[in-house]
């Protein structure tokens, strides 16, 4: 078992404070505009931070995979130029949940398939992540997917108690940051309040997926379900929203843009979304996804079939983010549960 | 562990997405719609590369797109690349003239497996600009006869004018050890061969051994149905025809999820695929599938 220490409320303002001071920190703040939604955002000072939060639209992954990211300059010379485009800045990521570590978790896998992907290994090797318990919302089924109590990545993963934070120190990382702050020793009491936050959050997370991950992978791997799959396509705008929102969502997409002296400019990542009709469009018209229920079903079998089968586990962490998006309430567990109920009800 | 108040990633980022340098060293308009540029790397090394496979092509400001090889691995010195005008990128490299650079990454994928065509019958089925990838494995077999079996090729394009490598067709078609069998869909004046689609003298005039062919076919989407319904009639097996897969290509490493056929990532475990890699994924649907898929 790692390490438990107490850090008062005082002391953890103090300690982001210095965090602060040593370099760039990323963590959840008030959108100025939207008080009361969270953002992830590079904080300016420690009062900026909420560390209690229900959940972001976007997920943290933004902090690694920027929605746009330049890959290379290049001038237009003779020969051309190409210059990478290098952040090196070391950052701190505060206030990440346990099932957003997972999805992380999850693309570190996904990215460090052979052939590893660059961009993605040399953020977070420049990153120390700091997670924080939270308390689940009605679109939440992270206990259903596993992740409710996942600690993975974290070097420091801290859970509200009356005290204020008990702080579980996991790798030397976070030992080391640990010496901006000032902790105390976590007794009994402590312990047993993080205990208690847990099986309280536990106990409120009621949705959830009703076929064991395996069961559900072979259900989509062998049943026809296209009538069921037209159904919820009907209703679907192909407005990408449920992928941008994903934590374990990585595709993309690569452009070339000018500057606007036109002589040089940079070769551009920007997420990209499945659900778009032009996303497996080539020359010619040929479209290998054109019609929406094909595209529908492809998120399905891609989070729970495919990358399932390639990493053991569902490409999906729980975080309800793609329901609480969709405007045309398509809802993740409510599909998942109707495709089961379905294949179900035929055999 | 940080210690150094910067981490050094040059090397990941150069690996990943960044083209390297190669220059235009010579430039053929083959028809209309087509060029083919012959290219050098910038640092005078060789390329080395199997048929079907392809590489990712780039002109900063204008995109980056798959081009599959059209020269044969055994000419080594350069490499030859044939490009379609059909969009931003590839309208502007058939501006480039000798001199000019491109970014080049790869060779990535799959291409046709030689280890397993050796010592069987070749059969090749090229559908318009498919006989580009075809053309570098038909001169591989050309360069290492011995090794092959028969070399068939049946190639059909649209018109007349359409049709690429003429030196190449007319050297191929006077070698007495290649049979080859060319169509086009609509004649001109000068025209004196068949005309029709290729699946025609698929049908009519080729005789194979089925068990010592391997098929590999490269088209447009709606020429694989008809030729995989043709090669069956023959007797051959599903794991004896090969087919090279288009799909929009981004990263061309498996990541960026453009290319996505069911749990296949073509630019990685293709674009050359085994027909019964194929059946049975819905998303081939220009090989197989439901016609509710395909509409
Ligand atoms: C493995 C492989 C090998 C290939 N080999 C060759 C080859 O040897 N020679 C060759 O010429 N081609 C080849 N191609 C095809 C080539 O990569 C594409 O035609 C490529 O798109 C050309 O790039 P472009 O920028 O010129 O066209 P693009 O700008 O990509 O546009 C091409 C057309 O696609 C459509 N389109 C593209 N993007 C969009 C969008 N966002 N929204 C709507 N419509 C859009 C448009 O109709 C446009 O006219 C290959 C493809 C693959 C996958
Ligand atoms: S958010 Fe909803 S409407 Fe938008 S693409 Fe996803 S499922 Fe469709
Ligand atoms: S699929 Fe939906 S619930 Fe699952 S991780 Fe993505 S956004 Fe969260
Ligand atoms: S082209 Fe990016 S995954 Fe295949």
């Amino acid at each position: 078992m790692a390490a438990e220490l107490l850090m008062t409320p005082y002391a953890m303002d103090r300690f982001m404070g210095r965090l602060i001071a040593e370099g760039p920190v990323m963590g959840p703040r008030d959108r100025r505009v939207q008080p009361g939604f969270v953002k992830f955002e590079w904080l300016s000072s420690a009062d900026e931070l909420v560390l209690e939060y229900t959940t972001t639209t976007i997920p943290p992954k933004k902090a690694f995979f920027p929605p746009r990211q330049p890959l290379f300059e290049f001038e237009l010379s003779e020969p051309p130029t190409i210059t990478a485009v290098q952040e090196a800045t070391p950052f701190t990521l505060v206030g990440v949940h346990p099932c957003d570590l997972a999805g992380l978790s999850m693309l570190d896998d996904a990215y460090a398939r052979e052939p590893a992907e660059a961009c993605w290994p040399a953020a977070r090797a420049r990153a120390r992540v700091i997670g924080v318990d939270c308390l689940p919302d009605e679109y939440c089924f992270c206990f259903a997917m596993n992740t409710c109590n996942s600690r993975e990545g974290a070097d420091l993963f801290l859970t509200p108690i009356a005290r204020g934070y008990l702080v579980e120190v996991l790798t030397e990382a976070g030992e080391e940051m640990l010496r901006l702050s000032d902790v105390e020793d976590a007794e009994d009491e402590d312990r047993s309040q993080a205990q208690a936050f847990r099986r309280d959050k536990g106990n409120r997370l009621s949705a959830s997926i009703d076929a064991s991950p395996e069961e559900f992978a072979e259900i989509l791997e062998t049943q026809e379900l296209g009538e069921l799959w037209r159904e919820i396509a009907g209703r679907c705008y192909s407005c990408g929203s449920c992928n941008t929102t994903c934590p374990t969502c990585f595709c993309f997409d690569i452009n070339d843009e000018f500057d606007l002296g036109l002589t040089g400019g940079q070769r551009v990542r920007t997420w990209d979304s499945c659900q778009l009709q032009e996303f497996a469009l080539v020359a010619g018209g040929h479209n290998f996804r054109r019609i929406r229920w094909q595209r529908v079903r492809h998120r399905w079998h891609r989070k729970f079939l495919y990358l399932y089968r390639t990493f053991g586990r569902p490409y999906c962490t729980g975080c309800g983010r793609c329901s609480r998006a969709c405007t045309a309430d398509i809802n993740i567990v409510d599909v998942s549960n109707e495709v089961i109920a379905r294949a179900r009800g035929r055999v | 562990m940080r210690e150094a108040d910067s981490v050094d990633v040059t090397e990941d980022i150069t690996r990943f997405y960044q083209p390297e340098l190669a220059r235009v060293i010579a430039k053929q308009r083959l028809s209309e719609m087509m060029v083919m540029l012959r290219l050098q790397r910038a640092s005078g090394e060789m390329l080395e590369h199997q048929p079907g496979q392809f590489l990712q092509i780039s002109l900063p400001g204008y995109g980056e797109a798959p081009i599959s090889f059209c020269s044969s691995p055994t000419r080594t010195e350069s490499f030859e690349l044939c490009v379609a005008a059909v969009g931003n990128l590839s309208e502007a490299m058939h501006e480039l003239r000798p001199g000019d650079f491109v970014g080049i990454r790869g060779p990535y994928g799959k291409g046709f497996p030689l280890e397993d065509l050796r010592g069987r019958d070749v059969l090749c089925i090229a559908g318009g600009i498919g006989l580009a990838p075809l053309r570098s494995l038909i001169n591989y077999v050309a360069d290492r006869r011995a090794e092959f079996g028969r070399m068939i090729l049946v190639y059909g394009a649209r018109k007349p004018s359409e049709r690429l490598f003429k030196d190449d067709l007319a050297n191929w078609d006077a070698r007495e050890d290649f049979e080859t069998l060319y169509t086009v869909d609509e004649a001109d004046e000068g025209w004196t061969g068949r005309t029709g689609v290729a699946t025609v003298p698929l049908r009519d005039e080729v005789e194979i051994d089925p068990t010592r062919t391997t098929a590999s076919v490269v088209g447009p989407p709606v020429m694989y149905r008809y030729v995989a319904a043709e090669l069956l009639a023959k007797g051959m097996a599903e794991d004896d025809i090969l087919f090279s897969l288009e799909r929009r290509f981004k990263c061309g490493m498996g990541k960026c999820g453009h290319c996505q056929l069911n749990d296949l990532y073509v630019c990685q475990d293709g674009p050359v695929f085994r027909y019964t890699q194929l059946i049975g994924r819905s998303e081939a649907i220009e090989v197989w599938a439901p016609e509710d898929e395909r509409q």
